[in-house]
């Protein structure tokens, strides 16, 4: 029972500490807790969008949204169902430069799932609030979404186009004789 | 009794209708313009159909329109009312085709409050949606913040000018002719548009490390909706995307700028500069904008929302900026802005309610009104404590001596008092629905007050009779009433009249 014991305790001290593991957090949860989570690593999921803006600092500033239209923008034929649900992240430069087009009208962005400390009304940044990543996995690259052109506003709207400069040139007024 | 309108009275209408929709219609060959340049096929149908709608509907009041119109005060005002009732629903075509709205009213919601520049939106999904599509967002609210009649002004000068002018919620000739004013407003404007854009465009660029296209993207649209006060954005988290005090500082500037009323800018541009901080206006906004200004910081700090003064100044400072100018920039999420409560929400309900100048494209009571409605309370007060035969002094400095007399006094509480009334108006509604006091009188103020700052309410899911009381206030703010009670009186006159 002892050599079990001591053996139990040998086992249980050559186990590596176990890394903290970041909590993982939507990110509406994350804006309605955001003082709760100051200062705290935690991990989020979702598209990039909007600009990859490279300050030259060593980081890499965009939006990270984690909503309903990640997977599937509206231009995909999801009907519609509120807002973005959007944050600040601010990137290791290193770790972005790999990552392809942001989120838009054309395309899907690439969707990342972000590990970094939150940081709440930052006093170093005069109150703003963004992740600070320090670890970017991406799990779904960029893709360009398609488009078509929809005929019938083309055709009618050219129709009434031709139809207002018929009228304009057709009846005259007696006083533009 | 009411006098039943003739024919001729609805070919003037039609008349001068017509010459505003197709001013439109020549705004709606932008966006149409940049879909084909951005290759977005989709909205560029769309765009064609509405520019197709207003050219067509334009030219035919043309054609209804009388050889010889004679616009009384009671045409303009109808005009005025129904353009801003037309643009905004067949400006909602685009955005209804893009599908990004759950119910068709929602479009028509948003066209409205951009066209008001309110910039309260029910739009799904803006992060994806065509550029060309929030240009027109944006477009809606410079035309709408400059007036539209100001567009058609400039370019169809005639008679019955004048009505439709100050139809438009303007009270305030700054030349000789309305046309030359006209002209001098747009002037302005264009001017701030080259250097705005120029501005939010570079820190955009070298500071931000945005692409040149899309720097310049972003300071278009910034410009289009700090200096018209409209506080649409480009990206979902609004100017907080930017996580940049500089550029957070140069569209403070452009918020301050569209605040101004023209006449300011005019003295600003060829003197006499000195009797600027002589004027009442000048005067009372910088009085309620530091009050609202010290309110909303105290109750930050007391609430320690920010744990550090620049933090909090930063913060607190633009949020209020956005308030009083009547803008609705935030720099801080839906979520925190509900957070806010005690005074800091206070601070931000009041700056919002008293607005930005008369005769800019700011909305609420305006600081003028407010300024004479504070006069004239002092002087009562005065006339109370001071011998019965004494005499109070009633003169002004307005750009210029004045004069309140008790016509201008009824007038000026009259309007001040219709704001009030459609502040609760909102208010009640929002509250039968179970909506928190605060969050109802918050969004209600800042729908009549063309504001757009929210702390949710505004939502696709919200009921349809909240999101019509809402348009209603948009509209009713932004033409400060005196149009909207014209064109009901015609109608009745019309139903009625004999």
């Amino acid at each position: 029972m002892r050599k079990l014991l001591r053996l139990l305790f040998l086992v249980t001290m050559m186990v590596p500490a176990a890394p903290a593991i970041a909590q993982e957090i939507a990110v509406s949860e994350l804006l309605a807790e955001s003082p709760n989570l100051s200062n705290q690593e935690i991990t989020i999921e979702g598209e990039l969008v909007g600009d990859f803006g490279f300050r030259g600092d060593g980081w890499m500033w965009t939006q990270l949204n984690d909503d309903p239209y990640v997977d599937h923008p509206i231009r995909d034929g999801i009907a519609p169902i509120g807002g973005n649900i959007g944050v600040g992240v601010r990137i290791p430069s290193e770790l972005a430069e790999s990552l392809d087009h942001p989120g838009g009208y054309h395309h899907r962005g690439p969707v990342v799932r972000l590990t970094g400390i939150w940081r709440h009304h930052d006093p170093d940044r005069q109150g703003e609030s963004y992740l600070e990543v320090e670890s970017l996995e991406l799990i779904d690259e960029g893709r360009l979404l398609d488009e078509g052109v929809v005929w019938w506003t083309v055709i009618v709207g050219l129709g009434l186009l031709a139809a207002a400069g018929l009228i304009w040139t057709a009846r005259p007024k007696p006083d533009e004789h | 009794m009411l006098i039943r309108p003739i024919a001729d009275d609805f070919k003037i209408i039609a008349l001068y209708l017509g010459r505003i929709l197709l001013v439109v219609a020549a705004a709606g060959m932008l966006p149409l313009a940049w879909a084909a340049i951005a290759r977005e096929w989709d909205p560029f149908g769309s765009f064609l159909l509405m520019v197709g709608i207003f050219a067509f509907l334009g030219v035919t009041g043309i054609r209804l329109g009388p050889e010889e119109p004679k616009l009384d005060w009671s045409h303009g005002m109808v005009v005025v009312a129904l353009t801003w009732l037309v643009v905004p629903i067949i400006g909602a075509i685009p955005l209804l085709l893009s599908g990004h709205f759950v119910r068709p009213l929602d479009a028509f919601f948003d066209s409205m409050s951009g066209l008001t520049t309110t910039g309260l939106s029910l739009l799904s999904d803006l992060d994806h949606l065509a550029s060309s599509l929030n240009f027109w967002r944006h477009l809606l609210q410079f035309l709408g913040g400059q007036g539209i009649i100001i567009a058609a002004l400039t370019i169809f000068a005639g008679t019955g000018g004048i009505t439709l002018y100050f139809g438009e919620a303007r009270d305030e000739r700054i030349l000789p002719s309305v046309t030359s004013t006209a002209r001098f407003i747009w002037g302005v404007s264009v001017v701030h548009l080259v250097f705005g854009v120029a501005a939010l465009g570079l820190v955009g660029w070298l500071a931000l490390g945005f692409d040149l296209d899309r720097a310049l993207f972003h300071g278009l649209l910034v410009f289009f909706a700090a200096f018209d006060t409209g506080g649409f954005s480009p990206m979902s988290t609004s100017i907080g995307y930017y996580h940049s005090a500089l550029f957070e500082g140069f569209t403070a500037l452009l918020m301050v700028a569209g605040a101004m009323s023209f006449g300011l800018h005019y003295a600003l541009w060829r003197g006499p500069r000195r009797a600027i901080f002589a004027n009442l206006e000048t005067k009372t906004i910088l009085s309620t904008f530091g009050f609202t200004l010290l309110v909303t910081l105290l109750g930050l700090a007391a609430t320690s929302v920010f744990t550090t003064a620049v933090g909090l100044t930063r913060q607190g400072l633009f949020q209020v900026l956005s308030a009083h100018t009547g803008t609705g920039f935030a720099t801080v999420s839906t979520a925190e802005l509900a957070r806010w409560g005690g005074l800091a929400f206070g601070g931000l309900a009041i700056a919002m309610a008293l607005g930005g100048m008369g005769s800019s494209t700011a909305g609420g009571v305006k600081s003028l009104r407010i300024g004479l409605t504070i006069k004239s309370v002092v002087n009562q007060i005065k006339q109370m404590l001071l011998p019965e035969h004494a005499l109070v002094g009633t003169g002004y400095y307005q750009s210029g001596e004045k004069h309140l007399s008790p016509t201008l006094t009824q007038s000026v509480m009259i309007v001040s008092l219709l704001y009030v009334a459609l502040y609760l108006l909102g208010a009640g509604i929002g509250l039968a629905y179970g909506i928190p006091l605060q969050a109802a009188l918050f969004e209600s103020v800042s729908a009549s007050a063309n504001v757009g700052l929210s702390v949710g309410v505004t939502d696709p899911s919200m009921p349809v009779l909240l999101e019509l009381t809402y348009m209603l206030q948009m509209w009713a703010g932004r033409l400060e009433f005196v149009a909207v009670f014209s064109l009901i009186g015609f109608m009745l006159a019309w139903v009625k009249g004999k």
